[in-house]
């Protein structure tokens, strides 16, 4: 397995080159590949509210945004400025200081996450040990943020909006984390990097997907309900609770929540593909594909091929899931909240808890498939 | 000393002033629902200080447990329960206050002196750093077995209790009838609050 | 223990149909997704109301002989017949006649009986205002023609779905001179004036 391309190492020594510092030169490293993905993640958040859009216009037989830019795709950014320049509105009665807290407590923990994203062999911020656990920690900041909002708009929609979401969120949260927990028992690690390393080499037959559907299910559900996506919308059910725990707020802080709803579904999907669509694999190994063609693995142009298919590869395989998820939220009907916990306490939980123990079954006695 | 302990100090810094004034702001802050949030800010400053020892697992364990677990049922404890009530002023609450404080400073000193004349021996291993998640698997598996055991079978306890006391159908009439008026919220006891006791021990 | 299997089969099996039906329902949804829009495009392209489009109601003052009709079937009272009578020719002479549109529910049943047809449905539903007295219509304003769809240049105009040639689903870019499914009334009227004349002996009696 070659190591692809070493970004950091190339810059670094280039600047070294150049007569700086060796620290120096990693200090000015560090911010750039948080900077990427900043910005990579804002327009991954502007393609998803375009696709959302089109989609949905699509699924309803509509048109869709269309003036602003060819085929409306400048209309999220739009949106966004509009947002930006709304008036800023805090309830006379509202806390101020927990009103604003709140749309930043849920934003920050989404896109901290991006922290262990990989969108190729080297092509991450940093590859933290803990990787998917140090996300389901993050993500589960979040309900904080938005009891938060809830309590401090002043307003009895706002925090039932507040309570359901953290209900919500705090029980599904358990399913997810059994499902990530079967599958970091078959790779022996927390991290990103080696979970798809663990499902590379035989293209799509290797894929976690095929040794996991059960656990792939459930956290598809569970990522769908953590996102407060359609069938499981509660928290800002319009018929209900207005807009739940967003009611009371307007301008940039609305903005906030929508780019974290919106974020926090990219990242969703970019993790079922991590968990279990092997990440930036194709689904024919360029490997193999380049020992067909006596290409050496040390080539320069293979390098960068195999990179940029590896980014292609997540984001393609990733709004593939953003597109099911749009489906799914104009195919399904939204559950009531008895249904919603029933399903995540009396149904995902159980199937959850047998699909660990089986899959540790399988680990023991079948080691070559299931990662010994 | 070279810029990666100069962050590091700088950090420790910071994080042990927030950690102290939230936690002074949590014992301080007559408002309950500003307690609560507080909380999470001292758990999530703490989670900092693992970090800085290396520590990141228990880094993320504290913020998945106690920011995301604990903290949010305390905030749900807090927000479901809508009673209002102005306490009666009580008697010499200032000499309450005045034994609390005496209580408090004096075990601060205590463990003040424990900790200033404790000769600490300084671990000369280099940290584990990510292989901890091993480490520490291996101890519950071993040496921590027992109390580890014991933790889960509590939590159990703690599961079953919750359920127990939210399925009020099982309860005896006797019991029901004896203790209903000073056990009954204001509303009505719904599905919700049985939810947020019965997730606290699986988090 | 065969009751606790049984109550896993069944529970297995309602999960395997709920997802059938999801499923279903998705490939529903995806279904939609290749139809064309039915969007139109509204201030650039609009619909071509049908002939019997009950829209603001025309009035032609010199036609009204003042006789309260319309305002007797109203079933609020609403159009305001204010005549006067001139003793010198000895009628009844119309001075104003004003419908209140932000009221009138487009019934049509003072068109239906107005005895000299003066009162007629137009094909103009853009009746917005920024005051909703500007839709109390007196006799001049009732008495503007609406402009037509077709003859605007700013607007193409769209058939409804009746009036599109048979198996049509699209408005747009039709060939001209295509014609909806069906006979004309004008060739309706023909072909039974052409059978009254082939079989006098039976339909003449009852017809008269």
């Amino acid at each position: 397995m070659n190591s692809g391309i070493d970004l950091q190492g190339t810059f670094i020594r280039s600047l070294i080159d150049l007569g700086l510092s060796p620290g120096l030169a990693k200090l000015l490293w560090m911010p750039l590949p948080m900077l990427l993905m900043i910005i990579g993640a804002t327009v991954g958040l502007l393609v998803c509210v375009w696709l959302e859009r089109k989609i949905s216009a699509g699924a309803q037989q509509r048109v869709g945004p269309e003036y602003v830019g060819p085929m409306g795709t400048l209309q999220p950014a739009m949106d966004g400025l509009k947002l930006i320049f709304k008036e800023d509105i805090v309830p006379g009665k509202a806390d101020s200081v927990l009103f604003t807290l709140g749309p930043i407590l849920v934003i920050l923990p989404v896109f901290v996450s991006y922290l262990i994203v990989p969108f190729g062999q080297n092509l991450l911020i940093t590859d933290v040990g803990l990787g998917v656990f140090l996300w389901i920690s993050l993500s589960s900041i979040q309900p904080i943020g938005l009891l938060m909002s809830g309590y401090a708009s002043n307003n009895k929609y706002a925090l039932l909006g507040g309570l359901r979401a953290a209900a919500q969120s705090i029980s599904y949260e358990i399913p997810l984390a059994l499902a990530v927990l079967a599958v970091v028992m078959m790779s022996n690690s927390l991290s990103t990097i080696d979970i798809v390393q663990q499902q590379s080499g035989y293209g799509i037959l290797g894929w976690n997907i095929w040794r996991q559907p059960v656990g792939f299910v459930i956290f598809w559900i569970a990522a769908l309900a953590e996102c407060e996506r359609l069938p499981f919308d509660l928290p800002e059910a319009e018929e209900e609770l207005v807009a739940g725990y967003q009611t009371e707020y307007s301008g940039i802080k609305f903005a906030l929540f929508y780019i974290a709803s919106y974020v926090n579904l990219v990242l969703s999907g970019l993790l079922v593909v991590v968990l279990y669509l092997g990440g930036w694999e194709s689904p024919v190994p360029i490997d193999w594909l380049a020992s067909l063609l006596n290409v050496p693995e040390t080539n320069a142009a293979l390098q960068v091929a195999t990179a940029s298919l590896g980014i292609l590869m997540t984001l393609f395989k990733t709004y593939l899931f953003v597109f099911l998820a749009i489906l799914l939220r104009w195919t399904l009907p939204r559950v009531r909240i008895d249904q919603l916990l029933d399903l995540g306490w009396k149904f995902l939980l159980p199937i959850g808890l047998v699909n660990l123990l089986i899959t540790a079954g399988l680990k023991l006695s079948l080691p070559f498939a299931f990662g010994g | 000393m070279n810029l990666a302990e100069g962050v590091q100090i700088v950090s420790f810094i910071i994080l042990a002033a927030a950690v102290v004034a939230a936690a002074l702001g949590v014992v301080l802050i007559p408002s309950v629902v500003y307690a609560a949030f507080l909380l999470g800010g001292v758990f999530i400053g703490i989670a900092g200080l693992y970090l800085l020892l290396n520590a990141s697992f228990v880094a993320a364990a504290q913020i998945l447990i106690y920011v995301g677990a604990v903290n949010v049922l305390i905030l749900f404890a807090i927000m479901l329960v809508n009673k209002r009530e102005d306490f009666r002023p009580v008697k010499f609450a200032w000499a309450r206050r005045g034994v609390t404080a005496a209580v408090c400073g004096g075990l601060f000193l205590l463990l003040g002196t424990t900790i200033i004349t404790t000769p600490w021996a300084f671990s000369t291993a280099t940290p584990v750093g990510d292989d901890a998640v091993y480490l520490i698997g291996e101890h519950f598996f071993s040496d921590f077995l027992l109390p580890f055991e014991l933790a889960s079978v509590l939590l159990l306890m703690a599961l079953i209790g919750a359920i127990v006391l939210a399925r009020r159908d099982f309860l005896p009439e006797s019991a029901l009838t004896a203790s209903t008026e000073n056990l009954k919220l204001p509303e009505r006891p719904r599905e919700l609050v049985a939810v947020a006791k019965a997730d606290q021990p699986s988090n | 223990m065969m009751k606790f299997l049984k109550q896993v089969g069944d529970y297995a099996k309602g999960t395997v149909q709920a997802a059938r039906y999801i499923g279903q329902g998705l490939s529903v949804t995806f279904d939609h997704m290749q139809r064309r829009p039915v969007t139109v495009q509204y201030p650039y392209e609009k619909l071509i109301p049908s002939e019997r489009y009950r829209g603001r109601i025309h009035f032609e003052f010199d036609k009204c002989i003042s006789c309260e009709v319309c305002v007797r079937v109203c079933p609020i009272n609403l159009p305001v017949v204010d005549w006067e009578f001139n003793k010198a020719i000895k009628k009844k002479q119309l001075k104003h006649y004003s419908i209140d549109f932000g009221v009138c529910i487009f019934c049509g049943n003072c068109v239906e009986y107005c005895p000299t047809n003066c009162l007629s449905m137009t094909e103009e539903y853009e009746l917005a205002t920024y005051d909703r007295h500007e839709l109390n219509y007196d006799n001049v304003a009732l008495g503007r023609l609406p402009y037509k769809v077709t003859n605007d240049p700013m607007v193409t105009p769209l058939r409804e779905f009746a009036y599109l040639p048979k198996g049509v689903m699209d408005p747009h870019d039709l060939p001209k001179g295509s014609q909806r499914p069906g006979s004309r009334p004008e060739n309706l009227a023909a072909d039974l004036t052409a059978a009254a004349q082939a079989a006098p002996q039976q339909d003449t009696p009852k017809q008269t």
